[in-house]
């Protein structure tokens, strides 16, 4: 049994010296009488909780950083956390969050309607929740504020990107994704856009891409087989402008079908830059973070804020692409 | 005595040799006490006697206070009986602020437009880390000389406060619930790959024939049970299902299995057209979010009727022993008249139908159903199962170890998320301590000796 006993013991000191490596919590202790004066740089003010859809796409990472480096310039600590697209793990997360006390959640919701349990948890408990741009659509689940990219605008800057490549004629099509929220919006500023203007660019269909390099260039293949004519592709994102590329290349169709994506992500910004994409309504994660901890600092001092923020997109080209500094660092 | 005490010592010797784990998670807690202790503060009524209180000694009498509070049911308490007990003790009430920090700005500014600016403000703890109060001579220099009383902090670890082992039990009841039938199919030397997806099958069949068939968000309590038995049943003939496979026509588990994730994911999207289905009725959280007998959660009670019902059957009854004696060896338990291809059949049907029970739970804890539920739930199930002791080899292994190994799972997932270990790091943990719990009982089989050695 000794043995065994040092076996045991062993484990959970690994175990121990693995988990506790982390910073432990400099707790601020106010003490019952008149409030402090604005706490000095480096002592933390608050905490607070944040979990996003996943880590493994590089606009969550963008939002995540932005929020962390916005959160310390205010003194206050973020406590990151991602869902995985598991609903049930989010939840587990913001019980944690409530167990921790933070003074505000931020959610990008791995489930829009799933989430409403743990938000309500969250406000059962005193705790404001933000979420970032992904809304909550939980109903009686309060969300003090929802900050996100217009994505309907997006999708308008993408048909004007897409009239001036074409000059204004042709055929196109719209790699679609129609079971995200803001992909439906992306889209239907993309439509309308087209049907204001009185463009006669004709959308010969919609095909569900579902936003990954992989379907969208299965998707793209078809299309093209389908519409020998076709003069141009929407793609909702830059995975799915990517798949779609790689089937003009393999159609030999490669600069002669006029490729609209979106996001702005580094590889769609690369193939902005090598031509392969005309251009991207870009969206701007930082901002979105950034924004959201403003947010939270402004309801936390008791000033009103607006129910939902939204953040325009911009429209990239080559020109822009050359100048950028994120693509000239290699 | 002395033979009494040595039948002490060896039922001791067994307890540890079946249930050694529990040490290793008696160390957790006992680690992860320490690593989260943190300032704690009184809520509710007992915040509010203890500020009143303050309040009393200090301030001068004639002077009138404000009573901030926060959303939520701690606050309102806490608010009551403050208001209540400054009147008690004759002093002033200036107004009493229930929300947020715009509404506490707004009242202020509005008591100072009418001179009637308060000299306190009593906070619950949350109100008073509003940065409005903690640095209210900047944002409202009226207010500068108010004095803030909030409630007195004490240390205690945040792991060991009730509502964080409330949550430690919550998120692990669904995959604990599962893995019971995960430990009667390991076992038998089987395996059930289809849990995961099972859930998400049944998360969203019992939500969609709610909405269907049931009448959507006006669905009856009555109508929601059968609907959820039907999605159950369902998970269970999937398992019957995979039995079959199993018996029947020699397929191994692993395959039989592995097919029957992909048809129960497939069919989960299929049926919720890739969606999240919530035309629910919202008391679908009863079973989840509810409690009942002692203010304890519904999903712990159940969790524990279902242990306690099966470590009975698994250690008492005949049909019990037939599974440990179809996983320790299936051709001697054939000869001796276990029914060994019944027993198989059995232990697959549990398996899907509790993994369907899973799915409810979820359902009910999510208020909706999707097939995006249950990712990789299968994995985590076969770890609780093996951390508890239950060799993959069949024949050996506890009902009760594999509660064990859920809760040893759980409290690194929270014990992790309450240090603020990062969620890729957390993964790493988790895949090494489960290396070294099954490194652990090798050597025990092995009687603690790194090279060979059959006897133990």
């Amino acid at each position: 049994m000794k043995k065994a006993s040092a076996v045991l013991l062993v484990l959970v000191l690994t175990v121990s010296a693995l988990t506790g490596c982390k910073k432990r919590e400099t707790q601020p202790a106010p003490s019952a009488g008149p409030a402090a004066a604005k706490a000095p740089t480096g002592k933390v003010e608050g905490k607070i909780g944040i979990s996003v859809l996943t880590l493994t796409n590089p606009f969550f990472i963008d939002i995540v950083k932005a929020v962390e480096d916005e959160a310390k310039k205010n003194g206050f600590e973020a406590i990151v956390t991602s869902s995985e697209f598991d609903p049930a793990k989010q939840r587990d997360q913001v019980k944690d969050f409530i167990v921790k006390k933070v003074n505000a959640i931020i959610l990008t919701p791995a489930d829009s309607k799933a989430v409403g349990t743990a938000i309500k948890e969250a406000n059962e408990a005193g705790i404001p929740v933000f979420t970032a741009d992904i809304a909550s659509l939980a109903e009686d689940a309060k969300v003090v504020s929802h900050i996100a990219t217009d994505n309907y605008a997006g999708g308008r800057q993408a048909a004007k990107a897409m009239m001036e490549a074409l000059g204004n004629k042709g055929k196109v099509a719209v790699l679609d994704f129609p079971v995200v929220e803001s992909v439906i919006l992306r889209t239907r500023g993309f439509e309308d856009e087209l049907k204001e203007s009185k463009s006669p660019i004709v959308i010969v269909g919609k095909w569900n891409g579902k936003g990954v390099k992989d379907e969208g260039f299965k998707v793209a293949q078809d299309i093209l087989t389908a519409h020998k004519e076709l003069d141009g592709i929407f793609a909702i994102n830059d995975p799915s402008a990517l798949g779609a590329y790689a089937a003009l290349e393999k159609a030999g169709r490669a600069g002669k079908v006029v490729l609209i994506g979106f996001d702005g992500q580094l590889e769609g910004k690369k193939a902005i830059l090598e031509g392969k994409i005309y251009a991207d309504p870009i969206q701007f994660p930082d901002l979105i973070g950034r924004t959201t901890v403003q947010t939270i600092m402004k309801y936390l001092d008791g000033a009103k804020v607006e129910p939902q923020i939204l953040i325009p997109p911009s429209l990239y080209h080559k020109a822009d692409a050359e100048k950028d500094p994120a693509l000239s660092a290699k | 005595m002395a033979g009494n005490r040595g039948r002490m010592g060896a039922a001791g010797r067994r307890f540890i040799a079946d249930y050694g784990m529990i040490f290793v998670l008696l160390l957790l807690c006992v680690y992860y006490s320490v690593a989260t202790l943190n300032v704690q503060y009184p809520t509710g009524s007992e915040a509010a006697r203890q500020v009143v209180a303050e309040c009393r000694e200090r301030l001068p009498s004639g002077d009138a206070a404000l009573i901030v509070a926060h959303h939520g049911q701690d606050a309102s308490d806490f608010a009551r009986e403050a208001e209540a007990g400054l009147k008690a003790a004759g002093v002033e009430v200036a107004g009493v602020v229930l929300g947020d920090p715009s509404a506490l700005r707004l009242e202020l500014e509005r008591l100072g437009a009418a001179g009637r600016a308060p000299k306190a403000i009593l906070a619950t703890r949350e109100a008073a880390e509003w940065r409005l109060i903690r640095n209210i001579g900047e944002i409202l220099p009226a207010s500068s000389g108010v004095s803030v009383f909030c409630p007195e902090s004490h240390r205690w670890p945040d792991f060991l406060k009730r509502n964080n082992l409330l949550a430690v039990a919550d998120r692990i009841v669904v995959i604990a619930i599962v893995a019971i039938g995960m430990t009667m199919v390991i076992i038998t030397a089987g395996i059930d790959l289809s849990v995961g997806s099972l859930i998400a099958f049944s998360a969203v069949m019992a939500t969609r024939l709610i909405r269907d068939a049931a009448g959507a968000a006006n669905a009856s309590a009555a109508g929601m049970v059968l609907c959820c038995l039907a999605a159950i049943v369902a998970c269970g003939i999937v398992g019957v299902f995979s039995g079959l496979m199993v018996t029947l026509f020699s397929v191994p588990p692993f395959i039989a299995t592995l097919a029957m994730m992909l048809v129960a994911s497939g069919t989960a999207y299929t049926l919720a057209a890739g969606q999240s289905i919530y035309e629910v009725p919202a008391s679908i959280d009863r079973l989840g979010r509810g409690t009942s007998l002692f203010g304890l959660p519904n999903t712990l009670i159940l969790m524990a009727v279902l242990y306690v019902v099966a470590h009975v059957m698994m250690s008492r009854t005949a049909l019990g022993r037939y599974v440990y004696a179809t996983g320790g060896n299936r051709e001697a338990a054939r000869l001796s008249g276990v029914p060994v291809r019944r027993v198989i059949l059995f232990v697959y049907a549990v398996c899907g139908a509790l993994a369907g029970l899973g799915g409810v739970v979820q359902t009910s804890q999510l208020q909706s159903g999707a097939p995006t539920y249950g990712l990789m739930y299968e994995l985590y199930v076969i770890a609780a199962v093996v951390v508890g002791g239950t060799s993959l080899s069949g024949g050996q292994g506890k009902i009760l170890g594999t509660l064990i190994g859920a809760f040893i799972i759980a409290v690194i997932q929270n014990g992790m998320n309450l240090t603020g270990v990062e969620s890729y790091t957390q993964n790493i943990i988790l895949g090494l301590v489960i290396l070294a719990a099954v490194l652990l009982d090798k050597l025990k089989q092995r009687g603690w000796r790194l090279r060979g050695g059959e006897s133990g």
